[in-house]
């Protein structure tokens, strides 16, 4: 069986891909996956979704996260950010840290005599969500509906005390995955398109299976479209697909 | 459905505030701490919403221009009052008012020390009006260039986000009524919505703020009601966003408030996503 992870991304219409703020990270090895949305309302967000999805996939985070883990990306974040003097504005919007929304996913397996057992454990903060795909069944995690996005999610800050005690912030689950499974993640303007469609009767995963295949729609064309026709938010746009093949 | 046009810089919007500065500006402040006048609370007014304007559109590269924005000061002149290297410009992007303050104060404020007390933290304070009480106060002719200002704005961007004119004031007019003008003002509309006409009372009357009130029976006085008459309902988006951010709105509330401040409705503008610890 093999685990074959691909990433999709576009910037905001408008925005140059110098001003993306998600990011996502693949590592195969470790069979970890992460991908985060920096918010647009904060400043330099995009390197702390950065630093998220790193941490991550180097298993520098468990799951389910422990705030304690994110103290040395907070500290790293808080000297990257003062590199330089800042004018007024950028000092003072830095002071109240940098937001993201995050979803990570780890696949495990542990072999016996008898079987071998397949886990994926996720863990999750905010309107990034993780699709797991088996047949035409998916569970959505955390969000699983389009009505449960809002332009003010819960997200995870570099600042210790924005994220309080983590708890309602930071969620976890698990379930078990085989040959022909495909995992979703995404970041929320996809996500919500995602769900959207699937209350409408459709099945958005066939797009996103197919996705830059010979004969089938790319990404870029995809996002542009349904951009344009206010069937997602013009937002920073983010897939990483991951396919268990036999 | 109106209120939903995106923010960027490619569709910016616009705020015009319209600054209270005749000579009944000298009056004692009733929200004040009994040495403050009138024309400190318009003044600290008009500079707090700046700031968070500004603070609202600044990134780790600049600040970009989502809005641009325009001051009207009235009293002995009516006409554009930024100072120095905008001095003169009608609608500035607002980049260009981050980046020219006339000066910046250092001033403290308390932050959460992660264990459940507070600190100082120093912060520096940009100061782009000082407090000014001279002359009439001609509001309808301001009102009225605020018009101008905003028409002229929408024959250029007839898409963007419904402009929003703020007017500072003790509502004291004294060249004749301002209704009708405040009326042209609220009909105002781009393709996203009727433009917001919003007030804010500074007063030399004593008692307790008044935020976006639905009715203007409880109202202290006769300026507060006029104001409060003025001014633009909250369109239904704005009320949702307070009610979560725990403001006490109701149906019917308008864009006025008493000896208060209306930074709140600088937050309620969605440039993206806003995370919920964010104040």
């Amino acid at each position: 069986m093999e685990i074959y992870a691909k990433e999709f991304w576009l910037p905001k219409r408008g925005s140059s891909d110098a001003e993306y703020e998600d990011a996502f990270s693949i590592a195969e090895d470790g069979f970890r996956f992460a991908v985060a949305d920096g918010a647009t309302e904060a400043s330099f967000s995009g390197v702390w979704a950065k630093q998220l999805v790193r941490a991550f996939a180097n298993k520098r985070l468990s799951i389910p996260i422990v705030l304690e883990e994110l103290k040395p990306l907070q500290s790293r974040w808080q000297k990257i950010v003062h590199r330089h003097p800042l004018p007024w504005y950028a000092e003072e919007k830095a002071s109240s840290g940098a937001f993201a929304a995050f979803v990570g996913l780890e696949l495990s397996q542990e072999h016996s005599d008898a079987a071998t057992k397949r886990t994926w454990r996720a863990v999750a903060a905010g309107d990034s969500c993780l699709v797991h795909l088996r047949g035409d069944q998916i569970v959505g995690f955390p969000l699983a509906d389009s009505s449960s996005f809002s332009s003010r999610p819960n997200l995870l800050s570099s600042s210790p005390t924005s994220n309080g005690n983590g708890s309602g912030l930071l969620l976890s689950t698990s379930g078990s995955w085989g040959c022909e499974d495909v995992f979703f993640l995404m970041t929320d303007a996809l996500s919500c398109w995602f769900f959207r469609e699937r209350e409408q009767g459709n099945e958005p995963w066939n797009l996103l299976r197919d996705l830059d295949t010979a004969g089938h729609v790319s990404f870029e064309k995809l996002v542009a479209d349904l951009r344009s026709e206010g069937r997602m938010k013009n937002d920073d746009v983010t897939l990483l697909r991951v396919d268990v093949l036999a | 459905m109106a209120y939903s046009a995106e923010i960027s810089r490619g569709n910016p919007s616009c705020f015009v505030f319209v600054i209270d500065q005749s000579g009944s500006m000298g009056d004692p402040f009733g929200a004040g701490d009994g040495n403050q006048k009138k024309s400190d609370g318009v003044a600290d007014a008009i500079n707090r919403m700046l700031q968070n304007l500004v603070i609202k559109c600044a990134k780790e590269e600049g600040i970009r221009d989502y809005f641009h924005v325009g001051v009207i000061g009235y009293g002995a002149q009516v006409g554009p009052a930024f100072s120095g290297a905008l001095a003169g410009r009608q609608l500035v992007p607002i980049s260009e008012v981050g980046n020219s303050p006339a000066r910046v104060e250092q001033r403290t404020k308390k932050v959460p020390d992660g264990a459940g007390g507070l600190v100082d933290q120093p912060v520096r304070f940009p100061i782009w009006f000082e407090p000014i009480a001279n002359g009439g106060t001609p509001m309808g002719q301001a009102l009225g260039q605020a018009k101008s200002m905003v028409e002229n704005w929408l024959s250029q961007h007839p898409g963007c986000f419904p402009p929003i004119v703020i007017n500072i004031t003790d509502g004291e007019a004294t060249d004749g009524d301002p209704t009708s003008v405040a009326d042209e003002i609220r009909k105002l509309k781009s393709t996203d919505g009727e433009i917001l006409l919003f007030n804010l009372h500074v007063s030399s009357q004593r008692g307790a703020p008044i935020e976006y009130p639905s009715s203007d029976a409880g109202l202290p006085d006769k300026f507060a009601q006029q104001l409060f008459r003025m001014s633009s309902p909250l369109p239904e988006y704005m009320m949702n966003i307070a009610r979560r951010e725990g403001m006490n709105v109701n149906e019917g509330s308008r864009g006025f408030v008493f000896n208060a401040d209306m930074v709140a409705v600088i937050k309620f503008l969605d440039i993206g996503t806003r995370p919920s610890a964010l104040r």
